[in-house]
């Protein structure tokens, strides 16, 4: 039995090593200037991608430019990729880092704008609020609950500081662990911790007068 | 303070572990921390109704999670190729200027350098169409663009044709279709100089691309693979385009190919490899839709007599009728036993 499951680990690890080299094989075709290389790196990590950039801003435009310049800005610096790391988390640091400053650019254009009611209608809404809810479809009482809890919710998010949006962002819809994400932010566990903590009282207090 | 603060509001957790419980929540705290958790919360209803709100929240934002569509997933990845076609000809410029004027001649002349590179734009800019609209030469092959080509000749003499027949094609544009003939097709083709072919699914170039699309399905998007099916469907008779149709049936991993690509059959010469992808479409497919659409064709090439049933042809049949979960398959099945079967003798 114990011999068995080493074997699998085994087959695990040199599968895993296949992997790794074919996608080092690719990076290195990319780096030569191979456009389908560098297309079939995109391929492997988009979906990843685009679905981190559209639940930090909720809108499927802003979500298609982060996707567009975070690409870019990998295919224009991929001469410095080095194998340090994985290519996969070198290129979500890059992807972070500008939906960071895509972010932080939305905050500080909201502060200086005069408020818009979020009631409004004629685009104000965001993606969350545009998602029907399919819960409570049959129940008009309760899909109108429903959609109010999806504007609270989407209110909440947005009283989250970038940096904390991103953290709660990659760690309870990317599932990634502290650790990782303080490597991908280039910053401690522990500043991550505090950032988890911080988001999880702000959306907590938002949403405590839901219950 | 903060201990001041949470005493006096009764819902407020210990402040000493409050951090500790968003990271419980988040599945954070390793083993020891964890056990020192569960000892507080055995004696401290506070915490204990604070942790369950926690992961109540995650419940509920969970629940509002967004999943990115396909439709905007391949907007992205179009939007992202023409920001790269447009990148690599930046590249390309920034490249010959620094051969035709080296950095240490425009540095120290910085409104030389502007008006130069001004003068260079419109340059381009005025000649940049006119040369890359000038009729294909037979030898070149430095071809970006390509205008259409007559049918019963190659879309692009310079490219050999293994380059089109290994080439990507990055997105297919359909002009409608005027007096019954065949639509034009744009198809745009990547490559390290991406280049576009155009016309009709007659030209073989336009063929052998959209042939390539169905051999290769799992580098192409499904909406890429579903036009190139829709196109070939005209010439179904053509052996190529037969193979690479029961090719796509057999591999695809997209239903909505599959389907179409057996609708696309319909018509085509009866030929054994046709019987025996619908026969195979029939048993292996899981999607319901596919196996109505190959019991269906059956039925109908049956009908036109042009289906000769077999021993296992039969054997197929009988086994759906029995074991199929689709009812409507398990009738139409006997219906076409009872068809094609031996006529009992009066």
């Amino acid at each position: 039995m114990i011999g068995i499951s080493v074997a699998l680990e085994g087959d695990a690890r040199q599968a895993a090593a296949a992997k790794l080299a074919e996608e080092h094989a690719l990076v290195r075709s990319a780096q030569a200037g191979d456009r389908l290389a560098f297309e079939e790196l995109v391929r492997r990590y988009d979906r990843e991608v685009l679905r981190l950039a559209l639940n930090l801003v909720h809108r499927s435009e802003d979500a298609r430019d982060i996707y567009q310049e975070g690409f870019l800005r990998v295919y224009r610096n991929l001469h410095r990729f080095r194998f340090e790391c994985s290519f996969y988390t070198w290129l979500y640091r890059i992807v972070t880092n500008v939906a960071l400053d895509h972010l932080r650019r939305r905050t500080s254009r909201r502060e200086d704008q005069a408020p818009v009611p979020e009631e409004a209608d004629g685009g104000t809404r965001d993606f969350f609020d545009r998602q029907p809810e399919h819960r409570a479809s049959a129940n008009p009482e309760k899909r109108l609950l429903g959609q109010e809890l999806g504007q609270h919710i989407s209110a909440a998010l947005k009283r989250l500081s970038p940096r904390e949006r991103m953290v709660f962002e990659m760690k309870h819809y990317q599932g990634l662990k502290l650790r990782a994400i303080g490597d991908l932010l280039g910053t401690s566990e522990e500043t991550v911790k505090n950032s988890l903590f911080r988001a999880t009282r702000k959306l907590r207090s938002c949403l405590d007068g839901m219950r | 303070m903060q201990q001041e603060m949470n005493r006096e509001n009764p819902c407020e957790p210990c402040a000493e572990f409050e951090a500790m419980l968003a990271l419980l929540a988040a599945d954070e705290l390793n083993p020891a921390e964890q056990a020192e958790v569960a000892d507080h919360l055995a004696h401290c209803d506070r915490c204990t109704e604070t942790l369950e709100r926690e992961r109540e929240l995650l419940a509920l934002i969970a629940e509002r999670r967004i999943e990115p569509d396909a439709a905007l997933l391949s907007s992205c990845r179009a939007g992202l190729e023409d920001a790269l076609d447009r990148e690599e000809e930046r590249g390309t410029l920034r490249g010959l200027i620094a051969r035709v004027l080296p950095g240490g001649w425009i540095a120290p002349r910085p409104a030389w350098g502007a008006a130069l590179l001004l003068l260079l734009g419109f340059s381009v800019g005025m000649l940049a169409p006119r040369l890359l609209h000038q009729p294909v030469v037979a030898g070149n092959s430095n071809i970006s663009t390509r205008e259409s080509a007559p049918d019963d000749a190659p879309a692009d003499t310079s490219r050999s044709p293994i380059d089109i027949r290994t080439a990507q094609v990055a997105g297919i544009n359909v002009m409608p279709a005027r007096d019954n003939q065949p639509p034009q097709v744009e198809l745009q083709v990547r490559s390290r100089q991406p280049f576009k072919v155009q016309g009709t699914v007659n030209n073989e170039d336009v063929k052998s691309l959209l042939i390539n699309v169905l051999r290769n399905n799992d580098r192409f998007d499904p909406d890429v693979r579903l036009d190139a099916v829709d196109l070939l469907r005209a010439r179904n008779n053509d052996s190529d385009v037969r193979s690479a149709l029961c090719h796509a049936v057999h591999t695809d991993s997209n239903a909505a190919v599959r389907l179409k690509a057996l609708e696309a059959l319909n018509g085509a010469e009866p030929q054994d490899l046709i019987r025996q992808t619908l026969l195979d479409a029939l048993v292996d497919d899981k999607n319901p839709g596919v196996r109505v659409e190959a019991i269906n064709a059956l039925r109908g090439m049956a009908a036109k007599g042009q289906v000769v049933p077999d021993d296992h042809m039969l054997a197929v049949l009988h086994e759906r009728m029995r074991k199929d979960p689709s009812t409507y398959i398990r009738i139409q099945s006997a219906a076409a036993i009872r068809d094609l079967g031996p006529r009992e003798k009066f």
